[in-house]
């Protein structure tokens, strides 16, 4: 049996080579595919919750890939950061692949083996990214997430395919400013091994190629994440993806972007460099506010429901930077746990606009009249994601926020307290917008009078996974006391 | 180190960047940008990185330079006239082009000179690699060793790279997997006879030395420049010579579309397979001593060596199958019948 000892390098390996075999296999038989990637994916999650519950007993846990030392192999580090961040991404994805079935089957039925190749190794990428300790290895899986990514989203075809290409384009821009951000630390220090980079640093903090390779490697971060005057490619890649790509690229890769600025800033530059040597973290929070108030406003004037969402999401970018930067104790925990959070809120409401374009074929919001009649139980899922997402107690999102406005208070930037509650209010108004829209009958025929409408609810397929993602939502809020204490107060670097 | 011959390069690399970039006929952009890696190759060369030189040469100056022409001729030769009223647009892009500029240039103030022997990179980790190689894995290649032993972590995702770029052609364009598989006859009537005769005889005779050549460099790669990248990208050339010259047809006729995408499938399982098998029988993922325990007559050091074998080979029939995949999918616009 295999020791807990090879749990970490599991997590990734499950699912790359499960791939291979969906994709082999799938070519023989492609009914093969959805449950091989669930199997694959239910793997890869069980291999983070053993990780995780590894790293709470044990502490931080290091592994070393081909048995060499680091800094002159690859080294796998597991810490209380990113172990939370690998059972989220796992678990995000294993939820979409069961939501995708329908949906893969109606919109691409001649390229499921492709779809499903491409779904798990794009999810190997997010978790390959989001568990080694080597800033080149890093670059290599986002590679991986970035070719995947753009391949699912041009699967939606026509208005896709055009959106994709804008993705390739500013995203390439992206990882190559990472990429020459490693190059410049490594022709600096010699080492690609991120503790070694930190320990090796701080006799270079004054040099402009250090500077340098620090804009670079968070302009690279902040392209990828869609952060505010730099997120013009998201809005309609997303919008335009087929749905069960945007359920599980949505939620996910905005977050692992944002988990690797934060993870360039305190394990590769270290925290006294980010915010004492550069003067920037005011400008990047008044960056992160008008990231905020800009995504809210603009998505107050979309009439298409999932573009709605994706401007939500560059809203929701905004909060995770912004309290990363805010260089207190409590906004970095603020900042973290939205992550958790703000993952899985952002699935609901992309599993949900999944629904909507299964049944509607579309997802402009007048797709969504009548809908707590015809769908109550889908409904009421949808509602706890958007209550999440305004940040009503007891969800989730009440939590982050609330720490995120605390964090703001402690560093005394107010501009970043009340973009916090603008965003909560425009929230607000959206989705009791759209509740309102969906009370609302379809309009009546031309006799004046509607037919009664009968409960035509989701398939179980899409709604069981929505359902447990609202269950989610709920308990992360619950349990978002435990889950600080325990995991992210040692992710905090110390000495803030 | 002659730096008269490296300012030449350097000139003339930089003439071919701009050229490429400023070029309105696309064809020729493409020609002069192959140009350019190939110049890159040299300069590489000169650097004394002559396994990424070959790469250079194989993929960036071969195989690229096709599979460009190739989606050229199935869009269009000229770009599109430039639109007016764009002037804030040119004005953002030259000053966000001249701020990063500006930027990178201010970093090589600080950085060791050209071929520094007291460079961080060069004193810090590369005496390891330099010691410790043979008495550790037996391969007299350094490049080889770091790349598919000592960081064959990040080869292996490199080679789910190649293997996810053919994917994505074939989920973007292919009809692969769609039911009808039969040719369209092409609409001028013309088939493989219409293409010169010399060309064929010539590709026929030259074929079978460049897949020699190119099992020769997969299978020496341990010992001299080149590998399974490398010998990957000329075996997949070699097929797309015979498309090249006679016909899709022919071409597929010897390798089909369905088949590729096994060997691109297998190739990369071959790698992550040998990295698994490691990690059941007790060591970490990619530990390629332990397999001595299987292999006959190993010590834990040869194990590696062999191990390493095992991966470029793994490597080689994705990267070559990845190659023919993509061209037969962009030059037959995904049908996969006739071709340029």
């Amino acid at each position: 049996m295999i020791s807990p000892e090879q749990y970490p390098v599991l997590i990734v390996v499950t699912p790359l080579l499960s791939a291979f075999l969906i994709n082999i296999l799938g070519n023989m038989d492609k009914r093969f595919c959805y449950p091989a990637t669930l199997l694959a994916l239910a793997g890869s999650l069980a291999a983070a919750v053993g990780t995780l519950c590894r790293v709470a007993n044990e502490g931080v846990i290091h592994y070393r890939v081909g048995g060499w030392p680091p800094p002159f192999g690859i080294e796998y580090v597991v810490d209380h950061l990113n172990a939370l961040v690998l059972v989220v991404v796992a678990g995000v994805a294993l939820v979409a692949a069961v939501a995708s079935k329908r949906s893969v089957e109606e919109e691409f039925p001649h390229k499921i083996t492709q779809f499903y190749t491409l779904f798990v190794l794009l999810t190997t990428g997010l978790l390959g990214m989001t568990i080694t300790g080597d800033a080149f290895n890093l670059y290599v899986l986002m590679e991986i997430a970035a070719l995947t990514n753009y391949a699912l989203i041009a699967m939606g075809g026509n208005r896709a395919l055009m959106a994709s290409f804008n993705y390739v384009v500013v995203g390439t821009i992206g990882a190559c400013f990472y990429l020459l951000g490693v190059g410049h630390l490594y022709i600096m220090t010699g080492s690609l091994n991120m503790a070694d980079i930190m320990t090796i640093l701080p006799s270079l903090y004054g040099t402009n190629a250090i500077l340098v390779a620090a804009i670079l490697m968070l302009l690279g971060a902040w392209i990828k994440m869609a952060f505010f005057p730099l997120h013009g490619w998201l809005p309609n890649a997303y919008t335009y993806a087929p749905s069960a790509t945007s359920s599980l690229v949505a939620p996910l890769m905005t977050k692992v972007s944002v988990y690797i600025m934060i993870r360039v800033m305190f394990s590769v530059l270290g925290a006294t460099y980010v915010f004492t040597v550069l003067p920037v973290k005011e400008l990047i929070v008044w960056l992160a506010t008008a990231a905020i108030v800009g995504g809210s406003l603009f998505a107050l004037s979309q009439k298409d429901f999932k573009r709605m969402l994706t401007f939500l999401i560059v809203a929701e970018v905004g909060y995770m930077v912004g309290g990363a930067w805010l260089a207190t104790e409590r906004g970095i925990t603020g900042a973290i746990l939205h992550i958790v959070n703000d993952a899985v809120m952002t699935l609901c409401l992309f599993l949900f606009s999944a629904i909507v374009v299964y049944k509607t074929k579309g997802h402009q919001l007048s797709n969504l009249e009548g809908m707590f009649k015809k769908m109550p139980l889908t409904m009421t899922a949808f509602a706890v994601g958007a209550l999440s997402m305004i940040g009503v107690p007891p969800t989730a999102g009440f939590f982050s926020k609330w720490y995120l406005i605390l964090g703001g208070i402690d560093a005394g930037q107010w501009q970043f307290v009340v973009a916090l509650l603008f965003s909560s209010l425009v929230n607000a108004v959206l989705f009791f917008r759209i509740f309102e829209i969906a009370y609302y009958e379809p309009h009546s025929d031309h006799h004046g009078h509607s037919a009664p409408v009968a409960i035509d609810e989701a398939p179980m397929s899409m709604l069981l996974p929505l359902a447990v993602v609202a269950v989610a939502i709920i308990m992360l809020g619950l349990y978002s006391g435990e889950i600080v204490t325990t995991f992210i107060q040692h992710a905090v670097p110390a000495g803030i | 180190m002659i730096w008269q011959f490296d300012l030449l390069i350097l000139a003339l690399g930089v003439l071919c960047a701009l050229a490429s970039i400023s070029l309105k006929d696309l064809l020729s952009a493409a020609i002069v940008f192959g140009a350019y890696s190939f110049l890159m190759c040299l300069l590489w060369t000169e650097m004394g990185a002559v396994d990424v030189a070959f790469t250079e040469a194989a993929v960036g100056a071969g195989v690229s330079t096709v599979f460009f022409l190739a989606a050229v001729y199935h869009t269009n030769r000229a770009v599109k006239p430039r639109r007016r009223g764009r002037l804030l647009h040119k004005l953002v892009g030259l000053v966000t082009a001249a701020c990063i500029g500006l930027l990178l240039l201010s970093a090589t103030a600080d950085f060791p000179t050209w071929a520094d022997p007291n460079s961080p990179a060069s004193v810090y980790l590369s005496p390891f690699y330099i010691t410790e190689t043979i008495p550790q894995t037996a391969v007299p290649n350094i490049v080889t060793a770091v790349l598919a032993d000592f960081r064959g972590f990040d080869t292996m995702f490199e080679t789910s790279v190649i293997f996810v770029a053919g994917l994505a052609v074939l989920a973007i364009l292919g009809s692969y997997g769609r039911r009808q598989r039969d040719y369209e006859p092409s609409p001028t009537g013309q088939d493989a006879a219409h293409q010169s005769s010399i060309v064929q005889t010539a590709c026929r005779v030259f074929v079978p030395f460049m897949q020699l050549f190119a099992l020769y460099v997969v299978a020496h790669g341990h010992h001299s420049p080149g590998g399974g990248f490398q010998g990957g990208v000329i075996l997949g050339a070699s097929f797309i010579l015979v498309a090249i010259s006679y016909d899709l047809r022919v071409m597929q006729r010897r390798l089909r579309e369905r088949l590729a995408m096994l060997f691109a499938g297998l190739g990369v399982l071959i790698y992550a397979g040998i990295g698994a098998l490691c990690l059941v029988l007790g060591a970490n993922f990619l530990d390629y001593s332990i397999l001595h325990t299987i292999l006959p007559a190993t010590s834990p050091i040869m194990a590696r060596s062999h191990g390493m074998l095992g991966v470029e080979i793994g490597v080689a029939f994705t990267v070559m199958a990845i190659m023919v995949i993509i061209y037969v999918n962009v030059a037959s616009h995904g049908k996969s019948d006739r071709g340029l």
